[in-house]
């Protein structure tokens, strides 16, 4: 530093000191990631960089600006809006009226049975059809999915993990059909198996049989689909989950490096399939940090696959889609989610994202309306319209604190992922369940500071709207959903060459034994008809179902409020009642149905452990009369129901009617968190829910309220 | 009582109660289920206890589901008491057993319950004794009791049980060394898990690690500790398990061990009982008198030594 800056700094430093009332080193904060963020950055923070290369440009080495040269100035990115429910006639409609307002690509959502490869005519799965997702059973779902819709012309996006083969093979028959052949489909499958068993649950197969059924994905599409996406490598779900941007950004690219180990093991070179390879990030409300990750992102993938050995300039370069965060929308004052998607977008566009779907305010209540659709939407045209980010690529390089920040953050995840490698790499890491737990001590972290009101959320924790709006939901009538879905299975059933279709289904089978690709097979029975549920019942013969072992942090919640007042006052009601009763109060958490999203039921789990309730955890895909006997064997005081997937009206009803058959005088009470819409309330209160609690509730007036139903309900007796 | 016919016609809600019962550290509740205890020993089922420990991480639970199943499919009926380890000192626990054993928890003829362990050690207190009483007079064949090694804890749970089993992982025959000598005493059958995929020459390994490490502790009348080879995740060698078990039950009833063996453990929980009834009462007394932290004061003040301290707060508490 030179004098003159010298003295520059240090009559700043002055300043600060005299307006803030504070020493400059007390001055940092810091973030969910453990990175300090100074209140000021100079130029000296733009040295010892050993990732960012400070004078490097956009679509050149290390890609830090963006995959192309010319960015949005060219072509903006493409408003890509993640959708589908009830059957697919109404989805195809829905995707329709989409695309003549301005939408350019299609993402499909599936329902939960399909992603876990049941028919929609199973009992497991009673309560899931066509809620989260558009229930597809067949190709002729898939053929009316796309109806109008020409496949050679729209890119379609699908996230599809578990039951990746039957619906890819769909997809390519539907083309086939439509008379498109698979060469000219576009597209991206999700594809991303090892996310599956860290947070989203969705799998079906064990670890090792999945990551050889991503490997066949990629080795099929890189010879016959050159212009579709093998994969979509995915750190939404992570953060989704709780994880910070370290966690997320590490354990993607971590992901990334073992399925290009996949693919090399089938004797591919890496140039094949590395620049099929796209990636799929979660923006949060974090603005800076969101920009960071992705400049960091694309940074570190150049670097991951010139080790490789890429020669191709297009495998070193990280693609990606992004998402605005779903965890970050509130169900109280929903409206202001509206704002908080606005700002998450911008983050992605300053970030040089390649797609984007922005989410509607409603969403942390329920599935979206075609108006809250449309403002989700029209978030990004006016971006793209009427903002004039488009005109200038990557305009906050150059930022000395987005530079650092993208230099940290590099740093950090290149830490975890030398530790993962160090592992063995990430099919065992997640083995061993290790990302899992980080995850989950990240977000019951997250959740305490939100909880303590050390984070504010505007409208939850902190200026509260004292008259809340009410909003309008999208309802789905599941039990007509699955009744039309049964009679088209019905239908085809009847109409198709039975012992064919067996034939296909043994070849399958018998492929899995070998170590032959399993699509080519998979494509031969579903255009004779066989059904997704068939098609994975036929792998499951070789493979078996995965069961997640499932491991629990503790003390974490606990830690953020060692005297507080709120969470002492909890406490104390649980020792007054273990004394008067002998034990603690015991409450078992579950999910019931297809639904593994378990974040919210981890956290529930633990930080009530952490008050000092003794907490049972059900396993995950649990049917309501296994909940039932698992609660009355156990004698436990509560069940508390985690429904993010829309099942709880067919559901808790269920759970209720297996208590009173195994026991008429149960006594047990039920009370029910997640996304459950307003509209459903008095439904769920009529069948006897004691207590409903909201996205966003805060966790230790919930605890309160759940240690005095209890209470009641003993003194009853 | 009508809590015990219910127990008897194996209602679940009932058998549930009750084991809260004994479980409760409530006076009215420990009155209610020692009258219950003495009503249901006059009406004993048929069950054999068995008892399940080992190191985490070894894959109890998963083993525990995978022999479970094996022994519904042969119709017996199974009582599972599994003490959960995760407790904390502070606050509640987190009873996740239930989520490694998914199958034979739905099944109707197994009855599972967790217990937290509460700090005691392994978690084995009078109530799981006596849970094991319930769930034999409810007519359950096979009573597995869960814990985790912990060292002392294992001799405590071998005393509820008719046999013990310790189960172990690939690569652990190094550490045989390092295991208490009374444990390996203790353990009836020993279960090698993970003999599946890239471990089973590890696996193989360790058996005969620990067969020729066991010979040493061979015991006159008893029949040789027994080592077998199982795969939880592959359901392997499940069969061997519950013939071995079956086997040393048979000659154990013949050899008459099978009955001294459940006397021994009688006297062992009568001593246990008598003394944590004085221990409790002399904690009540220490505690109303304050000796220990005003003798305590004249130790730090080197007034006295701590053996005089003692010596007088032990006469002081033990006169009366």
């Amino acid at each position: 530093m030179t004098n003159n800056s010298n003295n520059g700094f240090n009559n700043w430093q002055k300043s600060f000191e005299k307006e803030t009332k504070k020493n400059l080193s007390d001055a940092n904060s810091e973030t969910d990631e453990g990175i300090d963020i100074k209140p000021v950055y100079t130029k000296e923070d733009l040295e010892n960089f050993s990732f960012v290369e400070k004078h490097s440009l956009p679509g050149q080495w290390p890609y830090t600006r963006g995959p192309k040269a010319s960015m949005y100035t060219n072509r903006p990115w493409t408003i890509r809006q993640y959708a589908g429910f009830s059957t697919a006639e109404e989805s195809n409609e829905f995707y329709k009226k989409n695309l003549e307002s301005g939408q350019k690509g299609l993402s499909v959502a599936f329902d939960l049975p399909t992603h876990r490869g049941y028919d929609s005519d199973d009992d497991l799965v009673m309560g899931d059809v066509g809620k989260a997702g558009v229930a597809i059973d067949t190709v002729e779902d898939m053929k009316i999915l796309f109806n109008n819709i020409p496949l050679d012309q729209m890119s379609v996006s699908m996230t599809m993990n578990g039951a990746v083969l039957p619906v890819l093979a769909s997809f390519i028959v539907a083309g086939e059909e439509q008379g498109v052949d698979r060469s000219l489909l576009s597209g991206t499958i999700q594809n991303d198996i090892l996310k599956e068993f860290m947070v989203r649950n969705t799998y079906i197969y064990p670890p090792e049989p999945s990551m050889k059924i991503v490997a066949d994905i990629i080795e099929f599409t890189s010879k016959e689909m050159p212009k579709f996406n093998s994969i979509s490598i995915s750190g939404y779900h992570m953060q989704e989950a709780g994880a910070d941007n370290v966690l997320e950004l590490a354990y993607t690219l971590a992901d990334g490096i073992e399925y290009v180990r996949a693919a090399m093991s089938k004797g591919l070179d890496v140039d094949d399939f590395a620049p099929r390879l796209s990636f799929f990030f979660a923006i949060g409300t974090d603005f800076f940090m969101e920009i960071a990750k992705l400049r960091a992102a694309r940074t570190l993938w150049a670097k991951i696959m010139k080790d490789f050995g890429a020669k191709n300039e297009r495998s070193l370069i990280l693609r990606t889609h992004c998402q605005t965060s779903g965890v970050s929308l509130t169900e109280k004052d929903p409206y202001n989610n509206i704002i908080r998607t606005s700002y998450e977008a911008l983050s992605a566009i300053l970030g040089g994202t390649q797609s984007l779907h922005t989410n509607s305010f409603d969403e942390a209540i329920a599935l979206p309306t075609d108006e809250s659709a449309r403002i989700a939407r029209n978030t990004q045209l006016i971006l793209q319209n009427e903002t004039g980010v488009t005109k200038t690529v990557d305009p906050l390089a150059g930022s000395y604190f987005i530079e650092n920040l993208t230099e940290e953050l590099s740093k950090k995840a290149w830490d975890i992922i030398t530790e993962i490698e160090e592992l063995g790499g990430m099919t065992k890491a997640v083995k061993a369940g290790i990302p899992k737990l980080k995850i989950e001590e990240s977000a019951t972290k997250k959740q305490a500071k939100v909880d303590s009101g050390s984070r504010v959320v505007v409208g939850v924790n902190k200026y509260k709207n004292p008259k809340e709006p009410s909003v309008d939901v999208r309802v789905i009538d599941n039990n007509r959903v699955r009744d039309d879905q049964i009679k088209k299975i019905h239908a085809i059933k009847q109409s198709r060459n039975t012992k064919a279709v067996e034939k296909a289904l043994t070849n399958l089978t018998n492929a899995a034994k070998d170590e032959t690709n399993l699509l080519i097979p998979c494509i031969e029975a579903i255009k004779l008809r066989a059904t997704v549920g068939e098609v994975s019942k036929a792998l499951e013969q070789v493979y078996g179902r995965h069961f997640a072992k499932s491991l629990s942090v503790s003390g974490v919640y606990g830690k953020h409020f060692e005297g507080d007042k709120e969470f002492m006052k909890v406490e104390s009601k649980i020792k007054e009642f273990e004394n008067l009763n002998g034990r603690r109060p015991r409450v078992l958490v579950v999910k019931m149905g297809q639904d593994g999203h378990d974040r919210g039921a981890k956290i529930v789990a633990t930080s009530f452990a952490d008050m000092g309730f003794d907490v049972d955890m059900g396993p995950l895909f649990q049917s309501p009369k296994d909940v039932a006997k698992d609660a009355i064997e156990n004698d436990v005081h509560a069940i508390g129901v985690s429904t993010l997937a829309a099942g709880h009206k067919t559901l808790v009803p269920e759970l209720m009617k297996g208590l009173k058959e195994i026991d008429p005088k149960s006594k047990i009470i039920v009370f029910v968190g997640g996304i459950i819409p307003e509209q459903d309330y008095e439904f769920l209160y009529e069948n006897n829910v004691s207590a409903i609690f909201g996205p966003g509730s805060n966790i230790i007036e919930s605890a309160e309220k759940v240690i005095d139903l209890i209470s009641d309900n003993l003194s009853k007796e | 009582m009508e809590l015990v016919d219910k127990i008897i016609k194996g209602e679940r809600a009932a058998i549930a109660k009750a084991i809260t019962l004994v479980e409760s550290s409530k006076d009215t509740d420990q009155q209610i289920s020692r009258q219950l205890i003495s009503e249901l020993i006059k009406k004993p089922g048929k069950s054999i206890r068995v008892g399940f420990s080992g190191p985490p991480g070894v894959g109890k639970s998963t083993f525990i589901e995978s022999f479970g199943s094996y022994l519904v499919s042969q119709n017996y009926k199974l009582g599972i008491l599994a003490i959960d380890p995760s407790s904390q000192i502070t606050g509640g626990s987190i009873l996740g057993d239930k989520t490694r054993m998914v199958e034979i928890s739905k099944n109707p003829n197994t009855f599972i319950r967790s217990t937290p362990s509460r700090g005691t050690l392994g978690g084995i207190s009078m109530g799981t004794r006596e849970a094991s009483i319930i769930l034999d007079a409810a007519g359950y064949n096979f009573i597995f009791i869960e814990t985790v090694g912990v060292g002392q804890s294992e001799i405590v749970a071998s005393n509820l049980v008719d046999i013990f089993t310790l189960i172990v992982g690939p690569g652990s025959g190094d550490e045989l060394q390092g295991i208490k000598k009374g444990i390996t005493e203790y353990a009836d059958i020993f279960i090698v898990n993970k003999n599946d995929g890239e471990l089973k020459m590890e696996a193989s390994k360790t058996a005969a690690d620990y067969k020729s490490a066991l010979s040493y502790y061979k015991k006159l009348d008893a029949l040789e500790k027994q080592v077998l080879l199982v795969s939880a995740i592959e359901q392997t060698g499940m069969e061997d398990v519950i013939k071995t078990i079956n086997q040393i039950i048979d000659q154990n009833k013949l050899k008459g061990i099978f009955d001294e063996r459940r006397a021994d453990q009688l006297e062992y929980w009568i001593e246990e009982e008598v003394k944590n009834i004085i221990a409790s009462d002399i904690t009540k007394r220490l505690a109303s008198k304050g000796n220990i932290p005003k003798y305590s004061k004249k130790v730090m003040k080197n007034e006295m030594s701590m053996y005089e301290a003692v010596e007088t707060i032990t006469k002081d508490t033990l006169k009366q």
